[in-house]
């Protein structure tokens, strides 16, 4: 208990040092961690890699014939309806008196010649990369004189597909403020036009890389990337392999991670909002936590649950039936524009979306039969404990923005955000919108996108 | 002082003994009222539109499994639209039906399968139709041929599940209703389907689940007849009978079960997946036990997961799941087979074709895959999940035990293990246990000789106890 001066002086200088030792510690510990994902390479064609690879781009146009809608026809009226039940509206699914209305249009209204051409409007290309025919199109800006070019690839997810797109193309590819957009979108490996992987394993990781390889090829070496649903988990994972190459992310949905700073933000939130970093905004988005999130979460995630397990068997039914594909794939663009739409008798779906629109979307899965594959992506991303894969333990440091749609399907603070995305430049609530934000508010998706990447262009 | 310490030591001591009086009574009370507690129901009515005031039509009318040609033409001719996607390499079943194997099934379907071959099958026992709460409910009615004297037959009721359906019991029933062993029971069986199944008219009014089913079988029974019988069910079925044995204790004289996830986990469950791996006997738990259910996580959540995709999707999503399904024979071929490989062993998920025919021919398979198809079924079927999953876990069946004479036969596939320990917390008046040699899910089918064993095990036992 008793010391004398020499010793004090002595343990002040070992507390001293080893204090320091700590904090240097840290830091080296703190710039050590990974800041970049690795890139890793794959192979997904038939068979075994082959030596050489054909990297030539090659034009597409998209096409159909008379046979392909003749045998549509017959299978849509080979369909055998069942009775709903009573007051059923679309709590039991999508609802079969609103669907026969769908259909009948779809059958006797929709012209899908006519749509093929509005598909081909912009220039459609392809490209093998790792075994895999690769779908995309390329749209420059009509006026490129005295505007700032920039490039960015946006990523659609699912049931989406590039044509979720159509809307937003013209506004992002007209000048605001001298800067405007050369944008590329590509189908993810097994959706639409591009090809499906032969081997197992393909995840957003791999579509992240094929992704980065298709901007080099084209001759971007920076470039922007914006995306949702699977997008935004592939352009997060572009951003982490190589940030030196995106130059900004812009997100309209954000899968949060769990853990102890949102848990004790769950229960705080509610009584002191500010402590936890959430906003009152972000308090009404999100509580009641268990009734919004969990049971809606699980009221609507049986589709997912079941594409993460049997996408074989569930994929099967649906690549035979148009009309039971369209029930499967409309059924989202009703729910996650809105929940309250379960409520309608015809789900809401007219509200934001054309059929034309919507039937066009369906089309693209229908003529492709690329269902099945779509729905394996699910299982190969969350096959694994997806928590435990790297890319969820990794921080993104590329400039970032959000945009936060008040009907997208679970509400992310951006103090949840902030947990893995480091630099965060634009955080907007929306005024309206739900999950498919570019197909059904294209004007208020390209405005933040616009607004986000002059800030990062300013710095 | 010491007075007023005296005074208060007793006064302590009076409250504490008070105290323990009104927690035994209470203890007592609860006791005594769950063992009185029965499962109530109200009437309902499940037809189109409003009920007649008019009595409803009682009668019981001959039903017979018919086809045409132009239900087979129907039926190829989708075949030959199917439009195969293939499974990735080497992916057997892990990511649900195998592609390439499933065009074998598809074309022994197409080109072997003799339909009208199995109609006759399916009509070699009486079908019948009877009109119960608005809906037409079919079900076969097998008398045994003959009957030993001074006796008559059990009378006994079998319930079907998803995605079975009657035509399960079909190996089951001839050994149940023959009077070759004497020293056997002879049974006299009722096979209903449940409403939303096969030939059974599909309710048109929200909320059917597992209780109204209930309560319209018994209906079915007393209208056939009988004021006691037995219950044999699995999957969906076990369900229903337990609900059956809920709401009429007194007409339900045994209730053998080979499918019984417990619906609430009690305390002792609880304990026994903490401990169990350390003191199984303290659970009573065999190798076999400790096999099925450690590690917990990855066998009783994990499996869980991976195999529970159809029955999320179908709580939540009837109407969307089965659209298709509906239109496309070959999908709901896979939709409904994948069930009978993985179900009647997991690992049947790493062969290339399933594990298919291992224990089932494809003519069977098929048959119960057809009686989906030609009756268009499969939506109102998935229904059913959404109607008892919509309570969630609490519903009022769910609290109350089960105080019928109950068998339990445990076969080793079962898709849920549920060790002894398990299955008494519900059932508290277990008669049999009986571990099997070798079995899954679909066991009436799979093993109708076990199964016939078993409950003739059972019923004796609980007929000596009432003879008595």
């Amino acid at each position: 208990m008793l010391r004398d001066k020499k010793g004090n002086k002595k343990k002040s200088l070992l507390d001293l040092s080893v204090a320091a030792g700590g904090i240097m510690a840290y830091i080296v510990y703190k710039r050590k961690k990974p800041r970049t994902i690795p890139l890793g390479d794959g192979w997904w064609g038939v068979g075994e890699k082959t030596l050489s690879e054909d990297q030539k781009i090659y034009p597409f146009q998209v096409e159909t014939s008379d046979k392909e809608i003749e045998d549509l026809y017959e299978r849509i009226d080979r369909t055998r309806y069942a009775d709903p039940l009573e007051d059923g509206k679309f709590h039991y699914g999508f609802n079969s008196t609103y669907l026969k209305k769908v259909v009948s249009y779809w059958r006797h209204e929709f012209d899908w010649k006519k749509q093929v051409a509005v598909l081909n409007k912009y220039p459609h290309f392809k490209t093998k990369i790792e075994g895999l025919d690769v779908h995309f199109i390329h749209v420059r800006p009509p006026h490129r004189e005295n505007q700032k070019v920039l490039p960015i690839m946006i990523v659609h997810g699912w049931p989406g597909s590039f044509y979720e797109f159509y809307k937003i193309l013209p506004l992002l590819t007209q000048s605001h403020d001298g800067v405007v957009f050369e944008v590329i979108c590509p189908s993810i490996p097994g959706y639409g036009f591009s090809e499906a992987s032969h081997k197992q394993g393909f995840n957003s990781l791999a579509a992240a890389r094929i992704f980065l390889k298709l901007m080099e090829r084209l001759g971007f070496s920076q470039f922007y990337l914006q995306g949702g649903d699977w997008g935004s988990l592939i352009t997060t994972n572009m951003a982490q392999m190589k940030p030196q190459c995106v130059k900004g992310l812009h997100l309209n949905m954000c899968m949060s991670n769990r853990g102890f700073k949102v848990l004790l933000s769950l229960l705080i939130g509610p009584y002191l909002p500010f402590l936890v970093g959430l906003s009152r905004e972000d308090v009404r988005r999100l509580f009641p936590f268990f009734e919004k999130n969990v049971f809606e979460m699980l009221r609507e995630s049986g589709y997912f649950h079941i594409q993460a397990t049997k996408p074989d068997t569930a994929g099967c039914g649906v690549n035979d039936s148009p009309v039971g594909l369209a029930a499967w794939i409309l059924e989202k663009f009703s729910s996650w524009a809105d929940l309250k739409n379960r409520d309608l008798e015809d789900g809401g779906l007219e509200r934001k979306f054309s059929l034309d629109d919507l039937l066009t979307n369906v089309m693209i899965y229908w003529t492709t039969g690329s269902i099945t594959s779509s729905m394996r992506f699910y299982k190969e991303n969350l096959g694994s404990n997806l928590n435990n894969r790297v890319d969820f333990k990794t921080e993104i440091f590329v400039p970032t923005g959000f945009a936060a749609f008040p009907n997208e399907l679970m509400h992310c603070p951006k103090s949840w955000a902030q947990i893995r995305y480091r630099n965060i430049q634009s955080y907007t609530f929306m005024p309206r919108g739900g999950h498919f934000a570019a197909f059904e508010e294209p004007q208020l998706l390209a405005d933040d996108l616009f607004n986000f990447v002059k800030k990062v262009e300013k710095s | 002082m010491w007075c007023i310490f005296h005074c208060y030591t007793s006064l302590t001591c009076l409250s504490h003994v008070l105290l323990a009086l009104v927690i035994g009574g209470l203890i007592y009370f609860l006791v005594q009222r769950s063992k009185n507690q029965v499962l109530t129901t109200e009437d309902g009515w499940w037809g189109s539109g409003a009920p007649r005031d008019a009595g409803e039509d009682d009668t019981i009318r001959s039903f017979r499994v018919t086809t045409s040609d132009q239900e087979l033409e129907d039926l190829y001719r989708r075949i030959d639209l199917t439009r195969p996607f293939p499974s990735l390499e080497d992916s057997q079943f892990n990511y649900g039906f195998n592609s390439q194997y499933l065009q074998k099934v598809v074309s022994y379907w197409r080109n072997e399968f003799d339909w009208r071959k199995q109609v006759d099958k399916l009509n070699q026992y009486p079908h019948f139709k009877t009109k119960i709460e608005g809906i037409d409910i079919h079900y076969l009615h097998v008398k045994p041929k003959k009957v030993p004297e001074g006796t008559s037959a059990v009378p006994l009721i079998m319930v079907h599940g998803w995605p079975g359906s009657f035509y399960e019991f079909y190996g089951l029933i001839p050994l149940l209703t023959d009077l070759s062993n004497p020293h056997n029971l002879v049974f006299e069986v009722v096979c209903p389907s449940i409403p939303g199944y096969g030939f059974s008219e599909a309710p048109h009014k929200k909320g059917f689940d597992s209780v109204c089913a209930a309560r319209i079988f018994h209906k079915l029974m007393k209208r056939l007849g009988f004021q006691q019988y037995y219950t044999h069910a699995g999957d969906w079925g076990w369900l229903v009978t337990t609900n059956m044995a809920q709401l009429e204790p007194k007409t339900v004289k045994g209730l053998h079960l080979n499918f019984a996830p417990p619906s609430k986990p009690g305390l002792s469950m609880a304990l026994s997946m903490m401990l169990g791996r350390h003191f199984p006997k303290l659970f009573g738990f065999t190798d076999f036990d400790i096999q099925r259910l450690f590690p917990c996580m990855e066998k009783l959540v994990v499996e869980s997961i991976k195999e529970t995709g159809y029955m999320h999707i179908q709580a939540t999503k009837p109407d969307t799941v089965g659209r298709g399904l509906n239109d496309s024979p070959v999908g709901l071929a896979a939709y409904i087979l994948e069930k009978f490989s993985t179900w009647t062993s997991h690992d049947f998920r790493n062969l290339d074709d399933g594990g298919l025919t291992r224990k089932f021919s494809l003519d069977d398979l098929l048959t119960n895959v057809m009686i989906y198809w030609t009756s268009g079924c499969i939506i109102s079927s998935m229904r059913f999940y959404k109607e008892n999953f919509g309570q969630g876990l609490d519903a009022p069946h769910a609290k109350i035990p089960v105080y019928v004479p109950t068998g339990f036969a445990c076969f080793p596939n079962e898709l849920m293990h549920t060790p002894r320990l398990w299955v008494k917390q519900k059932y508290r008046k277990l008669v049999t246990f009986t571990p099997m040699d070798r079995g899954g899910h679909f066991a009436a089918m799979e093993e109708p000789q076990l199964m016939a064993e078993d409950i003739q095990k059972f019923t004796k036992i609980v007929e000596g106890k009432v003879k008595e």
